[in-house]
């Protein structure tokens, strides 16, 4: 059964003379058709506040010293942790593929007078980007750099 | 003689005068394979109930007056062919539009955000007639040109899930339309729109859903359209911070 829209979707500002049918939303949204992607990337955002809540427990730790701080750090080897990191993983990885298609076909013809390279262009150089930085992040994280 | 096909359309229907709420009525039509969706509909105000009320004009895809939803999905019914669906085929108004009767939806709301936009070529000063045409280079044209394809069809208005919740959002074909005059050449009133699509409820409401360029039946990708405003409306109001003279343009 199709929920309502907002009740002033569509609108106009003085109503006319004829009495109208309140407007309906699309029958697919939230869960059916293409709107579970959409839906899908608004509910990741439920995922960065929990990471955001998590990396200020680390922050405050730090506060108290090294002790509490590696105490935290033991603590993320918890399987649940590790859960919810892959599932964090997993929706940055969703959102940032999503941008990436939008990005391309968001640039203006033209900045002034410099035009954006082709979209395949963009789209690689931000794959490109994104994996050398995920390289870079990984081997700090390893200790194979900065040790 | 070949057999005539038969398929049920489940067509809502609302009576202002009479219904508290739309309801759904059931029509058998004998189909033809070439038919579209549009001649359905039409059979059935012709032939079986003349007290139907549907839009439709041009029954070639350029006038935008046909759009409904059909199974779910914003169409133009002139343009889909009725042999891509089944036996049985739903027809409702679209959504995010408040519904005059039957199929029929208010457009004034529409009509208000298009003007909001200032749809027009916006010069700073008249040119004088005896200065002859302003020219367009082909380069200039295509910048601007996928995005004046619009047919104000508002299928991207009902597939849009923003609009559903934001009454204020100006929507994707308007935003386009805006855009496509802030591209042309012949404009001065880019900074003017610009300011328009920074207020309130406007480009940053939209959340790229990008159904508005599934839907779309001519291709306009107003999803481009209106995120491309975005990065110019942000660029704009950069510039304004640096430059204050461009800010008060």
């Amino acid at each position: 059964m199709p929920q309502h829209a907002h009740p002033e979707a569509m609108a106009p500002s003085k109503p006319g003379s004829t009495r109208t049918a309140p407007p309906l939303r699309p029958p697919q949204l939230p869960f059916a058709g293409r709107y579970r992607a959409y839906t899908l990337f608004g509910w990741t955002g439920l995922l960065y506040l929990l990471l955001g809540f998590l990396a200020l427990r680390v922050v405050w730790a730090l506060g108290d010293g090294k002790q509490a701080f590696d105490a935290v750090i033991a603590s993320f080897e918890h399987p649940l942790y590790i859960a919810f990191h892959v599932l964090a993983l997993v929706g940055v990885v969703f959102v940032g593929v999503r941008f990436f298609r939008l990005f391309p076909k968001a640039q203006p013809p033209r900045i002034g007078p410099v035009k954006p390279p082709p979209p395949a262009v963009i789209l690689t150089a931000l794959y490109a980007v994104w994996i050398g930085v995920t390289v870079v992040f990984a081997a700090i994280l390893a200790g194979g750099i900065f040790a | 003689m070949s057999d005539v096909q038969k398929k049920t359309f489940v067509v809502t229907r609302f009576d202002p005068d009479r219904d508290q709420v739309p309801k759904t009525q059931s029509y058998e039509v004998p189909v033809e394979p070439d038919w579209k969706v549009l001649d359905a509909l039409n059979f059935i105000k012709d032939h079986i109930d003349p007290t139907l009320s549907h839009r439709w004009s041009c029954r070639m895809a350029v006038c935008g007056s046909c759009g409904m939803l059909v199974n779910g999905e914003p169409k133009l019914t002139c343009k889909v062919a009725l042999s891509s669906y089944g036996d049985t085929v739903e027809v409702a108004p679209l959504p995010n539009f408040p519904v005059i009767r039957d199929l029929v939806v208010e457009l004034d709301g529409f009509m208000e955000k298009f003007e909001h936009v200032k749809p027009w070529i916006i010069r700073a000063k008249e040119r004088a007639v005896e200065d002859g045409p302003m020219r367009q280079s082909p380069e200039e044209l295509e910048e601007f040109k996928h995005f004046s394809m619009c047919i104000n069809c508002m299928l991207c208005y009902a597939a849009c899930p923003v609009v559903a919740n934001e009454p204020e959002f100006l929507g994707p074909a308007a935003i386009a339309l805006g855009h496509r005059y802030s591209l042309d050449s012949r404009d001065e009133g880019a900074g003017e729109r610009n300011r328009i699509f920074r207020g309130e409820g406007t480009v940053f409401a939209c959340s790229y859903a990008n159904e508005c360029s599934e839907v779309c039946p001519k291709n306009v990708d107003p999803a481009a359209a209106v995120n491309q405003a975005k990065l110019k409306a942000v660029i704009d109001w950069a510039a304004g911070l640096v430059l204050p003279r461009r800010a008060e343009e």
